[in-house]
């Protein structure tokens, strides 16, 4: 195993695990909000396709991004829509938004198969710093979408844990009723959350066609946004343990690839079932340890609120 | 200034709200399908005749309709199934896989068996697999309240992949030229058409759902499905243990999409491969929801679902994209979930009560 594929290993995980992240992030502010969106898929692939396209017609990576992002709040605002406007059942109303998502985008996207990219996000130099060694390559020489993230993961962190708006956002998830009765908008906050959530899992997709694969294919999300609703309870809805726990499976992810290159006799089938194998073991941690300590999922997530329930 | 409106319940669900929601959802999907149609350049009218002859126009179309429904409906009655009693099962999807894979086995070494016995035997193993996929999820909740959404899918995961390892791996035909495939199933582990295309696993379909649906319907053990699915405190007082309920019940329901998956491989496939669940295990969900977790319901749904799924693969020899045909099954379920919101609820604006002339003669 030679130094610069276990640099090449880092530099993938590190890649990967930010584009988890993006989309985890965006379903955590949902399920704080007390929406559990099972649109993740649809809402990447939404974003990774508008994204393609806008690259391709207007060659500027920036507004290829903005793009995605506003489609895939766009999308996510269907499932608001359904779920906290008009009360239906959250998980039949996600599936359908990953079908109609994965709909859309194949939709959208076929005349655009095939072709080159018309823009990409490429790696940053932060002069010196890129030139270290295994940090450079590692930290300093990513996709600015990983910065992108990163300040995602910080920025959400911050407004849930020291803000009002946080503050209120996160009672809507806990206890609909008395947020109402504070004077806050439950329907509101709700259908924020999920739009923003939308706009994360949209950067996320297109954090793929810009920069990772960057090109379009039916089926390029893989099943990813699977895993961004798997790290959020990996990650107990904390910001912080989501990104050691995008890491983590975003190992799996650059592992995959590699395992034949670094002479490992391993399926790398049976590694990629490990995240969503890993996720069942904290859960498990979770509710066994919740007998002593309250559980950290929102204690409203997936019901309805309307007012004067009768 | 304009009023802001509201949802009301009604006092009674509109009568025939759930079929008038399908109805709904179905002119939804049409209209925007039409506009997607006219987007793409083709003649709606053409393409929606086409779809209608292919799905429902004769016997041959009506045994493609029926084949596809019975994976749909079996998925649909195991989420169906669960849901009577409020527990989500997602993981049809993994279950219907792992049905197909524990059928595969039994096919492996009764090669030789006659067909009857082989059937039955895979069918068996494939009931049983699914009700094993299901038994990790069912013990974590009956025994530690563990969320049976998450657990179920990620299951569905876990499943689909130990597919791809056996057909790239320890059941890779040497026979295929190195590609990743399973094995042809023997000759006489096929299901006997019934007419044209259509197979026994319809008669068998349809055995399932009457049983269950008599089953919770008109039984004590139904019955007490029903009351713990309405009200866990009322359940504990009438004496029904919940834990005991709940692991029967989702272990059943990972069973019934075991057979779905045991079903569609004797059926319509002639090995295990990865794509042989395509979404009815989601779909299943959908079909459940339609049929208001109603198992009596699922029938109907499941082979409306299909035509539909079946018209619109039959469009793509037109040149229409399939993605329009995903486009307008995910409308017709919007279009049905907002329907059946407001077959229970009215919109009232601002300043109106609840109180209709009606209510107000009582």
């Amino acid at each position: 195993m030679s130094e610069a594929s276990l640099i090449g290993l880092f530099v993938a995980t590190v890649s990967f695990g930010a584009l988890l992240y993006l989309a985890a992030l965006g379903e955590l502010l949902a399920e704080k909000a007390g929406i559990l969106n099972l649109g993740v898929e649809g809402m990447m692939a939404i974003g990774a396709v508008t994204a393609f396209i806008a690259g391709v017609e207007l060659k500027n990576p920036w507004a290829a991004l903005v793009i995605a992002m506003v489609s895939g709040a766009a999308l996510a605002s269907v499932h608001g829509f359904f779920t906290v406007a008009l009360g239906a059942e959250q998980v039949v109303s996600g599936l359908s938004l990953t079908i109609l998502g994965l709909g859309l985008a194949a939709y959208l996207g076929k005349d655009y198969v095939g072709q080159p990219p018309g823009a990409e996000l490429v790696p940053v130099q932060w002069s010196g710093l890129s030139d270290l060694p295994w940090v450079g390559p590692i930290i300093f020489k990513q996709a600015p979408i990983v910065y992108f993230a990163l300040l995602m993961g910080i920025a959400v962190s911050l407004v849930l844990a020291n803000t009002r708006l946080g503050l209120a956002l996160r009672a809507a998830g806990e206890s609909a009723s008395s947020t109402d009765s504070a004077g806050h908008s439950v329907l509101g906050l709700r259908l924020g959350a999920v739009a923003a959530g939308g706009a994360l899992a949209g950067a996320s997709g297109a954090y793929l066609t810009l920069s990772i694969t960057p090109q379009w294919a039916e089926g390029l999300t893989a099943g990813r946004g699977w895993i961004a609703v798997a790290l959020v309870i990996f990650g107990a809805w904390r910001p912080g343990r989501v990104a050691w726990g995008a890491l983590l499976f975003g190992g799996t992810l650059a592992l995959k690839t590699r395992l034949q290159t670094f002479g490992v006799d391993f399926s790398p089938i049976i590694l990629s079932m490990l995240p969503y194998i890993l996720t069942l073991l904290i859960l498990l941690v979770i509710s066994v340890r919740s007998r002593k300590r309250p559980s950290p999922a929102p204690a409203g997530l997936g019901f309805a609120y309307r007012r004067e329930e009768r | 200034m304009m009023r802001r409106p509201r949802l009301d319940l009604r006092d009674q669900p509109l009568a025939g709200g759930q079929p008038l929601a399908f109805g709904i959802g179905l002119a939804v999907a049409l209209f925007v399908g039409t506009l997607l149609l006219l987007g793409a350049g083709h003649d709606p009218l053409k393409i929606y005749s086409r779809m209608f002859e292919a799905s429902l126009g004769d016997p041959d179309a009506w045994a493609v309709t029926l084949n596809r429904a019975v994976p749909l409906g079996l998925a649909g009655l195991a989420v169906a199934v669960a849901g009577s009693m409020g527990l989500w099962n997602i993981g049809a999807e993994g279950q219907i896989m792992a049905g197909a894979i524990t059928a595969s086995w039994v096919a492996r070494i009764g090669g030789e068996w006659p067909g009857l016995i082989l059937i039955t035997a895979m069918l068996i193993a494939a009931l049983g697999g699914g009700g094993l996929l299901a038994l990790g999820p069912a013990v974590a909740k009956a025994k530690l309240g563990v969320n049976e959404i998450i657990t179920t899918l990620m299951l569905n995961e876990v499943a689909i992949r130990l597919v791809q390892w056996l057909i790239h791996g320890p059941w890779k035909d040497p026979d295929a030229y190195n590609f990743p495939l399973a094995p042809m199933l023997p000759e006489q582990a096929h299901l006997p058409t019934l007419f044209s295309r259509a197979h026994g696993g319809i008669l068998i379909a349809i055995g399932v759902i009457v049983i269950s649906s008599v089953a919770v319907k008109y039984t004590a053990w139904g019955y007490e499905l029903r009351i713990a699915g309405s009200s866990e405190a009322t359940a504990r007082y009438s004496g029904i243990s919940l834990p005991q309920k709940i692991l029967m019940v989702l272990v059943l329901s990972g069973g019934i999409a075991g057979l779905a998956g045991g079903v569609e491989l004797t059926g319509t496939a002639d090995r295990l491969t990865e794509t042989l669940s395509n979404g009815f295990g989601f779909a299943g969900i959908i079909v459940a929801a339609l049929a208001l977790m109603r198992p009596s319901g699922v029938a109907v749904v499941a082979v409306l679902f299909g035509a539909v799924q079946i018209g619109g693969q039959s469009i793509q020899t037109l040149g229409v994209s399939s993605s329009v045909s995903t486009i307008l099954q995910a409308f017709v379920l919007f279009g049905a979930i907002g329907a059946g919101v407001l077959s229970r609820y009215r919109i009232l604006f601002e300043g109106e009560t609840h109180a209709t002339p009606e209510a107000v003669d009582k």
